[in-house]
């Protein structure tokens, strides 16, 4: 029995790791490109799950939902850094005074996103399916649907930042954006296409979010911001393949816990990872002896 | 069980230096009670709960209480001189952060205020003193047992304390036959508020429990902890968290083949837990599978069709759908409370709450010759005639014991929140203590 939950409980934590993959991930290469720790982000997660949720109610499929929560978010978030946070960088606001900025951000978002449905819960019309077993581990169909997309977007955003001129670009505007703009690439553009590209991630994941909790509200977002955090902390801020590692070790880790220590304690084991981690690599699995920079102007 | 979540807030900073700004903007205007104590301005009740955040549904119910009380007591001629009188809403947010400065700020910029609705359990704690401290009459509809006995002269409380829901729970499963259960509570302060006493209650009744979680809100699966409540075959499951939390964890138990009979507190007897945890399950399965206990209030008789043809009046100006409200007993407190109050200043003769606050009990007291009255209409009007009333309102009668507490029977409600399946009187729930 014992053994039986234990192999569950790894399942189960590989649903969560994929969420959260899907959401470190996006979050991660905004500060990695920016330097902005972008605190709207779990509001901006609500926002798109809110938008999948009316195509959802006008009779779209949850692929129709999922491309909706996407896009809404890809063009929110490449506006929102364009039109508000580059200006205050612009302005000289620093990095503290950022972090103030989104906080900010994301405060009018929930509240907007409050004033518009109202304190109440929403659900998505669809079925979770039918219920599969994979090697002692149980699926539902649609837990085993956002495993996939969580695997192939990783592949997808591998490939994109190791094999594509983007990529080579966005990796260089993060590592140095002055040296970058000198050598030709247009980094105003590029960060551009980073935030869009992590704005799908982030309405990707806040889609997935709420299809997998079956129900939410305006805070809903917001509620799983300090566990992406904690991911990017984890895999090195600014890292995408450590937010992606970090995923499945923060997902597997709660899920263990709650089944053989007490489900209480299901965070403050995740986070002492965190702790203990960061104790003997204070940059993250897999970040590279970084140091704090200031936002690029 | 009046709240569920209080959530750490990373605001806490800004809300700190507003807290320091709204205090000194509160020492500055202490005492300013003249608009309320003199003159024909407009009286002000302010409902100070949750009406954003987690637990946001809490300050439109109670808002729906204050209404068509207000409206009622303006057709009445208001309250002695005061012709006119105003529901005021200030938002807790359901974080102490935040409601200490917003309590702050009420007191120090409404004059004309004469009594508060509120506070819930996420902000009593931090806030309750607060109040007291002004001398601000309030009626909690926080359920922490910590004011069974509290020592605050301000604060009254006619709902039950979350402890005795947890009795109330245990009786139920007792009557109904089980003979285990699970308990799963949200981990936060007001859910495990009633984990204690049912616990203790399902046990001295005979009955097993065979496994107690209590699991952090608003993750994304509880799909292990749902394993581990199959591995221990529960008969019937205790529960209280908030909508998502419950909506996610049920939903699971569901895909799992799981879900079975679950009686849940007070908590989830409001609009958005049904809501959030029946599109979760389906209709279907939360009508066959759920009851959840509520304080009492009759649905029938003459002060309920008081209450009824007061609130539809004002149908448009609570939150919609108004039919939620028509058998919500919170609701119902609210509007007894402001009733009773504006009774209390009635009989006082003062609008002062130094002055009127030791009517409040004493209108709801039992007295020989004392006339029954159910609003505030036919109580002014007997105490106009020179008569003693008693205020037997919409929750029935009020007794308060002598921490201003009034401890009442309990009725188990089905799926829509209002049918009622069972109910039991404060003697028959304290056989489970």
């Amino acid at each position: 029995m014992t053994g039986s939950l234990f192999v569950q409980s790894i399942g189960f934590g590989l649903v969560t790791a994929s969420i959260l993959a899907l959401a470190s991930v996006g979050f991660t290469l905004q500060f990695g490109v920016s330097n902005i720790l972008n605190l709207a982000y779990g509001d901006l997660m609500t926002a798109s799950a809110f938008a999948g949720y009316a195509v959802n109610q006008a009779g779209g499929s949850i692929p129709e939902s999922l491309a909706a929560g996407a896009g809404f978010c890809a063009l929110a978030s490449m506006l929102l850094n364009r039109y508000v946070y580059r200006r205050f960088v612009r302005h000289g606001t620093k990095l503290f005074g950022m972090v103030v900025v989104t906080l900010a951000v994301g405060i009018i978002i929930q509240n907007i996103l409050l004033g518009a449905y109202g304190a109440t819960f929403f659900s998505y019309s669809f079925s979770a399916g039918s219920q599969v077993h994979v090697l002692g581990m149980v699926f539902t169909t649609s837990q085993l649907m956002i495993v996939a997309l969580s695997v192939v977007v990783m592949i997808l955003v591998q490939l994109l930042l190791t094999w594509t001129k983007l990529g080579k670009a966005m990796r260089a505007t993060a590592a140095n954006p002055s040296l970058a703009q000198a050598s030709g690439i247009a980094t105003d553009q590029v960060t551009d296409l980073a935030w869009l590209i992590s704005g799908a991630l982030c309405g990707l994941a806040g889609v997935v979010l709420v299809l997998n909790t079956s129900a939410f509200q305006s805070t809903t977002g917001n509620d799983f911001l300090v566990i992406i955090v904690a991911a990017a902390m984890l895999g090195g801020v600014g890292r995408p393949t450590g937010a992606m590692l970090a995923s499945i070790v923060l997902g597997v880790v709660t899920e263990v816990t709650a089944g053989f220590i007490n489900p209480s304690f299901k965070e403050v084991i995740a986070f002492g990872v965190l702790v203990v981690v960061l104790l003997f690599r204070p940059t993250g699995i897999f970040g590279q002896g970084a140091t704090v920079k200031e936002v690029p102007t | 069980m009046r709240s569920h979540a209080i959530h750490s807030s990373s605001r806490a900073p800004a809300a700190c230096l507003l807290a320091v700004l709204l205090t000194l903007a509160a020492c500055g205007s202490h005492g300013s009670s003249s608009a309320r104590t003199s003159g024909t301005g407009a009286l002000t009740f302010a409902v100070f709960n949750p009406f954003s955040g987690p637990d946001a549904s809490f300050g439109p119910e109670q808002l729906a209480g204050c209404i068509p009380a207000a409206a009622a007591i303006n057709a009445a001629g208001g309250i002695l001189t005061h012709q006119k009188i105003i529901c005021k809403t200030a938002d807790s947010r359901g974080d102490p952060a935040d409601a200490v400065p917003a309590a702050e700020q009420l007191i120090a910029t409404t004059s004309s205020l004469v009594g508060v609705l509120g506070p819930s359990s996420d902000e009593a704690s931090a806030t309750v003193p607060l109040f007291n401290r002004a001398n601000m009459p309030m009626f909690g509809d926080t359920g922490q047992a910590v004011f069974n006995h509290s020592s605050f002269k301000y604060f009254y409380r006619i709902t039950p304390p979350d402890d005795a829901v947890g009795y109330a729970m245990a009786v139920y499963a007792h009557q109904k036959g089980y003979p285990s259960a699970a308990a799963v509570f949200g981990n936060d302060i007001s859910s495990q508020g009633s984990l204690r006493t049912v616990v203790a209650g399902f046990k001295k009744l005979g009955g097993k429990i065979v496994l107690v979680q209590s699991i952090p809100l608003d993750l994304t699966s509880y799909r292990t902890e749902i394993s581990a409540l199959a591995a221990a075959h529960p008969s019937v499951i205790f529960t209280e968290a908030d909508p998502q939390t419950s909506a996610t964890y049920l939903a699971e138990a569901k895909q799992l083949g799981h879900l079975g009979p679950f009686i849940g507190t007070d908590g989830t007897t409001q609009p958005p837990w049904l809501k959030a945890v029946g599109n979760a399950v389906g209709v279907v399965n939360l009508k066959r599978y759920y009851v959840g206990a509520q304080p009492y209030a009759p649905t029938t008789g003459v002060t309920y069709q008081l209450w009824l043809s007061q609130i539809k009046a004002v149908g448009a100006q609570v939150s919609q759908p108004a039919s939620q409200w028509y058998g919500d007993s919170y609701s119902m407190a609210a509007w007894d409370s402001i009733n009773l109050t504006a009774l209390a200043m009635e009989a006082a003769k003062s609008t002062d709450p130094s002055v009127f606050r030791p009517w409040i009990v004493k209108l709801a007291t039992p007295s020989p010759g004392a006339v029954v009255v159910h609003d505030f209409a036919q109580g002014k009007a007997a105490l106009t005639q020179g008569k003693t009333i008693q205020y037997v309102g919409a929750t029935g009668q009020i007794s308060f014991d002598q921490w201003q507490n009034s401890p009442g029977a309990f009725s188990f409600v089905s799926s829509d929140g209002s049918t009622k399946v069972a109910t039991f009187t404060a003697a028959q729930i304290s056989v489970a203590k």
